[in-house]
């Protein structure tokens, strides 16, 4: 197959970038996207001139590494899956495709495809994790967990962080991930715990990041590779509502 | 020099209780002043930069990854082991440690070995704690399965993604910690050097990959995780970004490196499709418990798998080991798939696969179950193939998975440097010849977050460490040579590209220390690879420039360290002249084919000492010995 | 815990008040619409209701939190939408719809505009009939204003039938994604109950567009 790529070229974060033209030539059908991109990449370097610089790393759709704008869609037409799980048989010969980078004023472009991430980060950072200390642990059968109550929370754990939701969201909104953390910790007892402080500095975290609000279009859900639904961020509004109105506040020990 | 292991004394039921008692300690409002390099965020990595932040430690914590969540860990895929025991069906800390001894063929460390079933339980207790879902039965307690040919039902899973919820609830744990200001986040770094002082490890140099920075890291300790070298092979199940060089550089600094040619072939993998393949992916083993293996029985049969009748097909598993059939270990089942591929009966369009069938699964069990139990597995197949594996059989084949080999450490898991301490995939610790499924989450964990608290503080409370400042002048000779090393890279500006070239090395080491080697074969690969590395530095071409993010320069330092390492992979299989684990040497078989090992001459772990690029290293012996789990020649007939 | 004073000013906060507050329009909406097809039956029925309504006293309570309620959500969903933009400062080129799932609508996608037109339809609304001219009618010996007439009189002009139609239009857009996207603002999400949410303000989005759009249309070609 033969294709025409539309990719956006950016020589690093301050630098003003613009979509180049390139043909990728002799690609097989069987191959996936990224290794398209490698057989392009193989020819400019080859030619000494920088190659495009893109993410990946497990190549199979867990790492959540990956990703890219495929005409206009986050890792490309392929439902649940990452661009990294997108083969070339999914298109035609002579097909024009437009790759362009995660865009967010929370995704900095670092070069080429690949965006600064570190956002997501810092909202787990503000709180996406039990507070238990090593050696601090009962057994671990002493909470028996109810099996659909474990089952839905893996749905939220499979988030991989890859931004996609955000990419695809026209407020370039986190919510989809911010909520798949609160689910996951909240739908365990083991999250219950800090439920409340959690959902308010996460909030809190998404916000000053920069990330926009959420007009519930949904589009996050259906670019998810993990399939995370938007029930989770229907969650996590209730919580930060209960956090904020319900919530007994925490008392500060007075004196030293 | 002599290899001092130091395994406390004792029975091996209390060495490691012992052993932590009489560890010294370091007093709690001193731990701040202690500055930890932690390097790797994987499983091994990020558990123990959250169990030294929560002491108190001041933790730095490196990745080349944009984010701590990404290490390979995260692909792990069928579970992790623990001697819970919750099946009452006969496990005990006794038998997953005589277990992981036989199935790593009596070359791993007993002491080490029973320390890890020990502290298996803890693992499973704190994960859950921190919310990760594992799988649970419908009365709410949690699932176990067998895996990987164990007779007991210990492995602990979370669908098909155990690794990455077990690595999510470590990097959380490890988020917590920076959020709590006792951790700092380092990522996109790649460590190029190991810092040494005074003959102590005392710091790391990194480069930048976003601003192309050489940067300098002073600390008191430094905690090697980065995880194994399977990529040497270029294709395997591994993430492109692992590799050997930090574990590299650390050897060239003086770390031995034990058992390189330790690595594991893992039997159910989707064969290679083409010349552009960039990786391989793995299909989990649980598939075996279903699945069964065949090939046809005639030579280049090229009809279909539905058209060829029961008679003509040969399930050559279930017919060498009639007792544990498909479920052999994967060494064992890796030897067997390439056996009957190179009697020309491989199926496939290369001629390099077997088929894994569910047909008789699903007559038995219906499609719904079987979509249950591997639906997503299925999927993946699909995805990768453009096959439906519930109509037509799977087509499988072996490829490299894991390397045993690493770093050598003491029981401390302090290499050969003090101050450099090695945990994870990255040291050659407790697998011996062979992993058994769903022991390395539990290995990588059980360093992190038990054995290297207690380990850490009896180095750092017992060891002199003056001030060192990053003045240093060994810091500016360590940075020195790595400019230097980066801008030969770019000076070459050759027309070759780094995949190519480790495409090459791939081909050779595939070839000659692949799964079955042979004198013949390791001595062309020992004189295949200078020339290769020769090529490398006068052919690469490597454009742009080292002041921002440059990735095909990161992949062309790789590349060139295997290069390097490669040389010591083959070297070490030629040295050990007997069939073990994952290294089975032609010469060394018994008569029906099965892996001769001789424990006489080889029972000991192989340290290499560098003595620079193209000379030989040198060999150094540590003995081994089994008092408990006393050798005897595996079986799975 | 979270200060409640600043609950408005998080993205959540800010989107829940847009949701309660457009609920309570929507519900008004409803009532109005309702009110409106009193105009079938005719001018005694129609103006007999808004008499006892205007004459309430607490009209005027009422009127005011409708203003509350308009300002409230005017102003957030403008600085929403301002601050969503800043979110993305470059844009794509090329930009798909990801189906599957997806929400996203021509309805969810032009939600200010809407909104922003019936900002202004309402205004002009206003001044058409509550500051409008004032005829006055007897009825069951009890003097009132003749809305029923202006009505008639206003919807005589093809001018205003179209313009209240398009309008009308607009409503149901803005209505079609705005009530079940505020249901799962305000955090009800249920698999079991979202495909009967997502109906349920689909339903009244037309019932609401339709409702209003009847009579203005019924007046223009039976009066
Ligand atoms: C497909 C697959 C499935 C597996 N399934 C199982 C399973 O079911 N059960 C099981 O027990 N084991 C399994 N394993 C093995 C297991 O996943 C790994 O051995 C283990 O996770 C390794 O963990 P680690 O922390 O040592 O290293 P890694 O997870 O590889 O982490 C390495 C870290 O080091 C960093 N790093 C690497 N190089 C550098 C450098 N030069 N400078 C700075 N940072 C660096 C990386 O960024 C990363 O953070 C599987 C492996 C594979 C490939
Ligand atoms: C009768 C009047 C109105 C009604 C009944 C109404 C109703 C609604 C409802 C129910 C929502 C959904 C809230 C949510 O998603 O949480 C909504 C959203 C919105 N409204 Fe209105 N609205 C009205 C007028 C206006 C006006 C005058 C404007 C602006 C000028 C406006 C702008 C918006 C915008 C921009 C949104 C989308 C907010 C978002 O999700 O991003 N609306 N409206
Ligand atoms: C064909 C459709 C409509 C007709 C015939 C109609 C008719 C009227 C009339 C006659 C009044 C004056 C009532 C009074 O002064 O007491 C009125 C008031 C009002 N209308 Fe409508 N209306 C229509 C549609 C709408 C729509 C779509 C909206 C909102 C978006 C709306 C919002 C209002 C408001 C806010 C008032 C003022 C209520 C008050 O102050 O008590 N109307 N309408
Ligand atoms: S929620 Fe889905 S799209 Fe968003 S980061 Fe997680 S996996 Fe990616
Ligand atoms: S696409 Fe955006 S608007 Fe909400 S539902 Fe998803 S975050
Ligand atoms: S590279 Fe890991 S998800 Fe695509």
């Amino acid at each position: 197959m033969k294709l025409n790529l539309q990719v956006w070229r950016q020589a690093g974060p301050d630098a003003t970038g613009r979509l180049v033209d390139y043909t990728a030539r002799d690609i097989d059908p069987d191959m996936s996207f990224l290794e398209m991109l490698d057989v392009v990449n193989e020819d400019l370097i080859k030619k000494g001139e920088d190659p495009i610089a893109f993410d990946s790393d497990c190549r199979e759709g867990i790492c959540g590494t990956c990703g890219c704008m495929v005409n206009g869609i986050p890792h490309g037409p392929d439902r649940g899956a990452t661009v990294c799980q997108l083969h070339m048989r999914r298109f035609k010969d002579g097909d024009t495709i437009v790759i362009e980078p995660w865009r967010a004023r929370a995704f900095p472009v670092i070069k080429d495809l690949v965006v600064d991430r570190s956002a997501l980060d810092r909202i787990i950072q503000a709180g996406g994790y039990t507070s238990v200390n090593v050696g601090a642990a009962p057994d671990a059968n002493a909470i028996p967990v109810p099996k659909v109550d474990a089952e839905e929370a893996f749905e939220y754990a499979a988030c991989i962080g890859c931004g996609a939701c955000v990419a695809a969201c026209k407020n370039a909104s986190a919510v989809l991930f911010t909520s798949a953390k609160l689910s996951h910790l909240h739908l365990l007892p083991q999250g219950q715990v800090e439920l409340s402080q959690r959902a308010v500095r996460m909030v809190e975290q998404m916000d000053a990041e920069g990330f926009g609000s959420c007009s519930n279009e949904g589009e996050c859900e259906a670019v998810c590779p993990k399939g995370i639904r938007i029930e989770g961020i229907a969650r996590m509004n209730r919580q930060f509502v209960q956090a904020t109105f319900v919530a007994r506040p925490e008392r500060t020990a007075g004196g030293v | 020099m002599t290899l001092d292991a130091k395994i406390p004394s004792g029975p091996i039921e209390g060495k490691w209780d012992r052993h932590k008692f009489e560890s010294k300690l370091v007093n709690p409002a001193n731990r701040r002043r202690f500055t930890v390099l932690v390097v790797g965020t994987g499983l091994a990595g990020a558990s123990a930069a959250s169990a030294l932040g929560e002491l108190g430690y001041n933790v730095v914590a490196f990745c080349i990854h944009d984010s701590p969540r990404r290490a390979h860990s995260i692909a792990a895929q069928g579970g992790i082991n623990a001697s819970k025991n919750y099946r009452n069906d006969g496990d005990s800390v006794y038998r997953l440690f005589y277990d992981t001894v036989k199935g790593g063929d009596y070359r791993a460390r007993e002491a080490n070995v029973y320390r890890l079933a020990q502290v298996s339980s803890d693992i499973i207790d704190h994960c859950v704690a921190q919310g990760v879902p594992f799988a649970r039965e419908y009365g709410g307690l949690l699932d176990n399965r067998s895996f990987g040919g164990a007779q007991v039902s210990r492995t602990f899973y979370a669908r098909g993604q155990t690794g990455q919820q077990l690595l999510i609830g470590a990097y959380q744990s490890m988020m917590r910690q920076v959020d709590a200001g006792t951790v700092t986040l380092v990522p996109q770094r790649e460590m190029l050097d190991l810092v040494v002082v005074d003959g102590a490890a005392r710091g790391i140099v990194t480069r930048n990959l976003v601003t192309g920075e050489i940067e300098r890291w002073a600390g008191h300790a430094v905690l090697l995780c980065t995880g194994g070298y399977g990529t040497a092979y270029y294709l395997s199940t591994n993430a492109l970004n692992c590799n050997v060089t930090a574990a590299w550089r650390c050897h060239k600094r003086g770390a031995l490196f034990a058992n390189p040619c330790f690595t594991q072939i893992h039997p159910t993998c989707i064969p290679v499709s083409g010349d552009h393949q960039s990786k391989l992916t793995l299909m989990s083993e649980s598939l075996r418990n279903d699945g069964r293996v065949w090939v046809p029985k005639k030579p280049g049969d090229a009809r279909k798998p539905q058209e060829i009748p029961e008679a003509e097909r040969d399930y050559y598993l279930e017919r060498r080991y009639p007792s544990f059939g498909n479920l052999v270990p994967r060494d064992v089942a890796s030897r067997a798939a390439k056996a009957v591929c190179d009697d020309g009966r491989g199926v496939g369009t290369t001629g390099l696969a077997v088929y894994l069938d569910f047909a008789d699964a699903i007559h038995r069990l219906g499609e719904e179950t079987i979509r249950n139990r591997y639906g997503n597995l299925f999927d993946m197949y699909k995805r990768i193939t453009d096959e439906d594996p519930y109509k037509v059989p799977m087509r499988i084949y072996p490829a490299v998975h894991y390397t045993m080999g690493g770093l050598w450490v003491d029981y401390n898991l302090m290499s050969t440097i003090p101050g450099l301490h090695v945990l994870g995939e990255a040291n050659f610790s407790d697998h011996g010849a062979n992993r058994l499924g769903a022991s390395a989450l539990m290995q990588g964990l059980a360093d992190g977050y038990f054995v290297i608290p207690y380990t850490l503080a009896h180095y750092l409370a017992g060891a002199a460490l003056p001030p060192v400042s990053t003045d240093h002048a060994a810091f500016g000779e360590a940075v020195a040579g790595q400019q230097a090393r980066i801008d030969r890279l770019l000076k070459v500006k050759g027309d070759q590209t780094a995949r190519e070239l480790h495409r090459a090395l791939g081909h050779v080491l595939w070839d000659n220390v692949g799964m079955a080697r042979n004198e013949a074969g390791l001595r062309k690969a020992l004189a295949a690879i200078p020339g290769l590395r020769d090529e490398f530095w006068a052919r690469i071409s490597v454009p742009g420039d080292a002041t921002n993010m440059n990735k095909n320069l990161e992949y062309a330092g790789r590349v060139a360290d295997y290069l390097e390492f490669s040389e010591l992979l083959a070297l070490d299989a030629l040295e050990r002249r007997e069939s073990c684990g994952g290294h089975f040497r032609e010469e060394y078989q018994t008569p029906d084919n099965e892996a001769l090992r001789d424990d006489v001459h080889f029972a000991h772990v192989a340290a290499w000492e560098f003595a620079g690029v193209g000379r030989p290293p040198v060999r150094h012996v540590e003995p081994l010995t089994f008092e408990y789990a006393k050798p005897s020649q595996r079986s799975y007939k | 815990m979270r200060s409640r004073v600043s609950f408005p000013f998080s993205t959540i906060g800010t989107k829940i008040l847009i949701a309660i507050t457009g609920l309570a329009m929507f519900l008004f909406l409803i009532v109005h619409m309702a009110a409106n097809l009193l105009l079938f039956v005719g001018p005694d029925v129609y103006n007999g209701y808004s008499h006892k309504l205007i004459s309430n006293p607490l009209i005027y309570v009422a009127e005011a939190g409708l203003v509350l309620l308009f300002v409230v959500h005017v102003f957030n969903a403008v600085t929403n939408w301002a601050k969503n933009r800043g979110a993305r400062p470059v844009g794509y080129t090329k930009k798909a719809w990801a189906g599957h799932t997806s929400r996203k609508t021509v309805a969810s996608s032009t939600m200010i505009y809407t909104g922003v037109v019936i900002f202004v339809f309402t205004v002009l609304h206003l001044v058409t009939f509550k500051y409008g001219p004032w005829y006055e009618t007897t009825h069951d010996g009890q003097t009132m204003r003749d809305l029923y007439t202006l009505v008639v009189e206003v919807f005589r002009q093809p001018a205003y039938v179209v313009g209240y139609t398009v309008v009308m239009a607009l409503v149901f857009l803005h209505l079609r994604h705005g009530v079940s996207s505020a249901f799962q603002s305000l955090g009800w999400n249920h698999p079991r109950y979202n495909r009967l949410i997502l109906g349920f303000g689909y339903l009244f989005a037309v019932l609401i567009g339709a409702g209003f759009a009847l009579p203005p249309i019924w007046i223009y070609f039976t009066k």
